[in-house]
């Protein structure tokens, strides 16, 4: 520790690593400004205007959209719906994802077969992913339903998508199951760069399976799991697609996320004021956990 | 004892694996069986494999236009691939190696991007083209697959430079190397596993993308494969043709699925074979 | 070393898009640059290049993006149409960001009044539209037809034709369980839910988790208990003079509709279904009834497991004292961009197509698409939208809502009343306080 340190003080100011290093930076940093950082602040104007998102001539209402928001009860549904989400998908796509990632790191037969069969769901646009699945979950008849009849269980009576407690968490298992292959590309690549003379060694003390994986590989590959779950996290955050397209935020506003509520009130109720201010407020609230997420994660990495 | 342990142990694991992938896969099975009815077979795609016949096939490649189409789609994808990689390894150079407040901010700025989803921002970020005098050409999308790439992908080049130790580069630097030697001779080839992780994950949102190209693509003759597919999608007065959408949705993907079949192994066994033990 | 394969690649791929961007640019741009030099010299040889886009799906020969440019060009040489079609959705996004971006297309689809993202009374008040008084097919329109795309006297889109929203019917499964004719009012149609429901049949399917199809119903309710007291309904909504809330209105549709749930007539799933997969089940023959648009006659047509013959009738909203009334509305329609190069050329385009006896609309009357309200096809309507084609020509019929309302209303109305029939303890009245809530914060702003 004390070592490295001293290293990293001596680096500092060293000529390996000069300040010149940021002219590296330049390219990137000119493009996201133009292109995304420059609308963002656009959209912060608009948050205190009544633009609809057609009529250019529109006027400045200062905070009048902010205290609509507050007033209304859709923002706290929309954070609710959207925590939930993301819990779910943090969790799934990551404990699916690295399990197996493991499996397939291992010496098999037939690797590339099961990992293209895995990662076959993530090829797939939502679009057509969002219409199958309402097959899949199609009361009466459907592939569960009818999985349920199979093993003699009450079929009629399964209806996820209709149900205000079950839809959500029916989208979140269909995010999972397109994102889990992507998540499990990264954890491969990150399992690639462990060292296997340590696994040797460990097996060569006697460690167990699982004691291999909770004391060498899980944390070598520690930076790999902070990004993973990071990406989780601001991708549960963002969920949009299924919420748009297999239940149109319903049944009644079940299923209705922070960015399907923006969308909702950008694009159907051209409120784009409005919706503005509502990105803002979302936009603060992802930031934040993200930003505390990330500080945390960084100091376990530290720990581990 | 031992040795017999293990071998029931992988048994079991691949029949986890057998009975995971059969399971992953068989919502698919929709898809594959539907696509290969005739158009005007509106039976529930619930009954699988009861009809064989490649005109929806046909139907697809023909309105869609499919070589050119796939053209547009691979020189698209793939020049937008090149330059996030070359960019954003670039610039997570810089913000892995300087400890200062600095390179943290900046490593927060590309991070902030990754939380901004396109659809909120598409009025402004269509305004910036308009007064920028941006034409729409088949290339036009291709500035905005760049842009949003870049948070993730210098997240994760950032979080791979890490691993690679810095006592390499000091040695190279004592040799005489400069910066830009550095960088691409002993620090971008140390990161292929990040980069193979960048260019499938990327391409595969980038080929599947036809929200920048709707936008920012006029002319039939420049469209890529997915705006080609919504083509065939319906709405509340147009029942899609959901035969023609699968089939064409199976074109789309073919190329994908083909390119990460064969490149994964050859990626993914490389590396394993050592690259990365420097 | 991998880095300079890097490089290669990346200067073999610039190299193909520079070779594609010249190869690519060609058909068209190459004969508008030699167009261009010769336009000096001769500029009735001049090709004008008019974009269109229009939201839809495409079908086989498909009208508007295969036979629209094609007889266009057939017609005048010089005029070369390129048609883009989107799902609705992305065709709002797609128009929202072409007018932030200043890259409208010539032609876009509007509609009527206040209906939709691409309503014609918003699109005309930000001044993108150009207006098309001086288009003389707009005689053969007529009134009725052009009265929903005026804005402050100026008309600015031309409706392709009317739309009907129905109730479609199974006339086997109606014979079977002894029913003779078709419901005239609300009480007999009711009974004929009750008759089949004792017949072990599933009366009416709906895919309520596309939530758009509960207008499909509502609408059709009240176009009998609604328009009928009070014409002026919607627009007094804006002066405050009537209110959703008002006793016999709204509340009385709603609760209309609402039997339709309690008495388990409309399939107890709804919510779970989707739009498609109701359809699916009324032409598998597991439903006897569906309430659904003009539209989408060919896919309630298609077959299905089962062969039987369709009926369509208006569902019969009004009470047993009083005469029927159909939910017809003017469908969308054409309008030209305001800031287009290519004004006068898109009027020609419209004159050709609309005029109602050429061949341009012979091949579009015949798409069956839309029913056309004048000129060739207009007599030979498809048998099934008879009786909704009578009750317009009485004037006995009305616009669809949400034609009238502020784009949002309906979603809101739409989320409360699937809340309601999903058991979340929502009343009729909590419905239309949050629909006249949603209106007064949408016309406000």
């Amino acid at each position: 520790m004390e070592m490295q340190k001293l290293r990293r003080r001596r680096l500092k100011g060293s000529p390996i690593f000069p300040k010149k290093m940021y002219a590296f930076v330049i390219p990137a940093f000119i493009l996201f400004l133009t292109f995304w950082i420059f609308p963002v602040f656009q959209l912060f104007y608009y948050s205190f205007t009544n633009f609809n998102g057609i009529n250019y001539h529109f006027d400045f209402i200062g905070f009048k959209n902010y205290f609509t928001l507050f007033h209304q009860g859709t923002l706290i549904n929309s954070i609710k719906n959207t925590l939930i989400y993301t819990v779910l998908i943090v969790v799934g796509s990551n404990v699916l994802g690295l399990a197996v990632a493991m499996a397939l790191n291992m010496k098999l037969k037939g690797k590339t077969f099961f990992r293209t069969c895995t990662f076959l769901p993530a090829l797939f646009s939502a679009i057509v992913v969002g219409f199958i699945w309402s097959y899949v979950y199609m009361p009466d008849k459907g592939m569960i339903a009818s999985l349920l009849e199979l093993i003699g269980m009450d079929g009629s009576r399964f209806n996820v998508l209709g149900d205000f407690t079950w839809a959500l968490y029916a989208i979140a298992a269909v995010e999972i199951w397109k994102s889990f292959g992507t998540t499990m590309i990264i954890y491969l690549a990150g399992l690639q760069t462990v060292d296997e003379s340590l696994l040797e060694a460990g097996k060569i003390d006697g460690c167990t399976e699982w004691q291999l994986i909770r004391k060498i590989k899980l944390p070598l590959i520690s930076s790999t799991i902070t990004i993973n779950v990071v990406l989780s996290v601001i991708a549960g955050l963002k969920a949009f697609d299924y919420a748009f397209i297999m239940t149109n935020g319903g049944p009644g506003k079940a299923t209705n996320t922070l960015m399907y509520t923006i969308y909702k009130i950008a694009f159907n109720e051209q409120m784009m004021g409005k919706a503005s201010a509502f990105s803002v407020v979302s936009f603060i609230v992802i930031i934040l956990i993200t930003i505390s997420m990330l500080i945390f994660m960084n100091k376990r990495e530290v720990e581990l | 004892m031992r040795k017999e342990g293990i071998k029931s142990g992988k048994v079991i694991l691949y029949f986890l694996l057998i009975v995971f992938c059969a399971l992953t896969i068989s919502p698919l099975l929709i898809v594959l069986s539907s696509s290969l009815r005739v158009p005007e077979n509106m039976q529930s795609p619930l009954i699988l494999f009861n009809q064989f016949s490649l005109q929806s096939y046909i139907e697809a490649f023909q309105k869609m236009n499919f070589p050119t189409e796939f053209l547009n789609s691979l020189v698209t994808t793939t020049g937008s691939i090149i330059l996030v990689v070359l960019l954003a390894t670039m610039a997570a150079y810089p913000i892995s190696r300087i400890k200062s407040r600095l390179s943290k901010g900046l490593y927060y700025f590309f991070i902030a991007g990754l939380i901004i989803p396109a659809q909120m921002v598409i009025v402004p970020i269509a305004q910036t083209f308009g007064n920028m005098n941006i034409p729409n050409t088949r290339f036009t999308p291709m500035i905005m697959f760049i842009t949003c790439s870049l948070p993730f992908s210098t997240f994760l080049y950032a979080g791979f430079m890490k691993s690679v130790p810095v006592e390499i580069e000091e040695s190279a630097y004592l040799d005489g190397a400069n910066l830009w030697m550095r960088f691409s001779k002993i620090v971008f080839p140390l990161l292929k596993p990040a980069t193979i992780s960048v260019v499938i994950t990327q391409a595969m949102w980038i080929w599947n993308d036809y929200f920048f190209p709707m936008v920012f693509v006029s002319k039939s003759a420049q469209y890529s494969l997915p705006i080609g597919m919504i083509q065939f999608m319906g709405d509340r007065e147009n029942p899609a043709q959901w035969n023609i959408l699968f089939a064409s949705c199976i074109l789309c993907a073919l190329p994908m699925i083909i390119a990460f079949a064969v490149l994964q192994k050859q990626f993914i066994n490389g590396i394993a074979a050592g690259a990365v033990k420097g | 070393m991998k880095f300079k394969k890097l490089c290669a690649l990346s200067v073999a791929g610039a190299m193909i898009l520079s070779a594609l961007a010249g190869c690519g640019s060609s058909p068209s741009s190459d004969t508008n640059s030699t167009a261009s030099q010769d336009s000096s010299a001769a500029s009735d040889q001049k090709t004008a290049i008019v974009t269109m886009m229009v939201s839809g799906t495409e079908q086989p020969n498909d009208f508007e993006t295969q036979i629209l440019p094609k007889l266009v060009k057939e017609k005048y040489p010089n005029l070369h149409l390129e048609v883009t079609k989107l799902p609705d959705e992305q065709y709002y996004t797609a128009l929202k960001t072409r007018l932030a971006s200043g890259e409208c297309p010539d032609m876009i689809l509007v509609q009527p009044k206040y209906a939709g993202s691409n309503s014609v009374l918003g699109l005309a008040k930000a001044g993108y539209l150009a207006p098309l008084d001086d288009l003389s097919v707009l005689e053969k329109v007529g009134k009725a037809g052009t009265d929903p795309f005026t804005y402050e006297g100026k008309v600015y889109g031309v409706p392709e034709g009317v739309a009907i929203l129905g109730t479609y019917y199974n006339k086997d499964i109606f014979k079977k369980c002894g029913i003779t004719a078709e419901p005239k009012n609300w009480t007999e149609f009711l009974d004929v839910c009750k008759k089949l429901k004792a017949a072990g049949v599933q009366p009416i399917v709906m895919g309520d988790k596309d939530s758009y199809v509960m207008q499909f119903g509502l609408y059709q309710i009240a176009a009998n208990q609604i328009y009928p007291k009070n014409k002026q309904f919607d627009d007094q909504l804006t002066t405050g003079k009537t209110k959703f809330t008002d006793k016999d209105t709204w509340d009385k549709v709603l609760s209309m509709y609402k039997t339709l749930y309690d008495n388990g007539y409309i399939e107890k799933n709804s919510l779970g279904l989707s739009a498609q997969q109701a359809i699916q089940k009324f032409v598998d023959g597991e439903a006897a009834m569906t309430f659904d648009g003009s539209f989408n006659a060919t896919a309630l047509n298609a077959k299905g497991a089962k062969d039987f013959e369709r009926g369509y009738f208006p569902m019969p909203g009004n009470d047993v004292d009083q005469p029927i009334y159909g939910a017809v509305a003017m469908g969308a329609g054409p309008a030209i961009y305001a800031n287009s190069k290519h004004i006068a050329e898109c009027k020609q385009i419209l004159e050709y197509w609309l005029d109602g006896e050429s061949d341009l609309w012979k091949a579009f009357a015949d798409s069956g698409r839309v029913v056309v309200a004048y000129g060739y096809g207009s007599d030979q309507t498809n048998p099934l939208f008879k009786p909704f084609v009578d009750l317009y020509a009485q004037n006995r019929s009305f616009y669809w809502c949400n034609q009238g309302w502020p784009a949002g209303t309906e979603n809101e109305m739409e989320a409360q009343f699937g809340s309601m029939i999903g058991g979340q303890g929502t009343k009729v009245a909590d419905i239309t306080k949050a629909m006249q809530a949603k209106f007064d914060e949408l016309t406000a702003g």
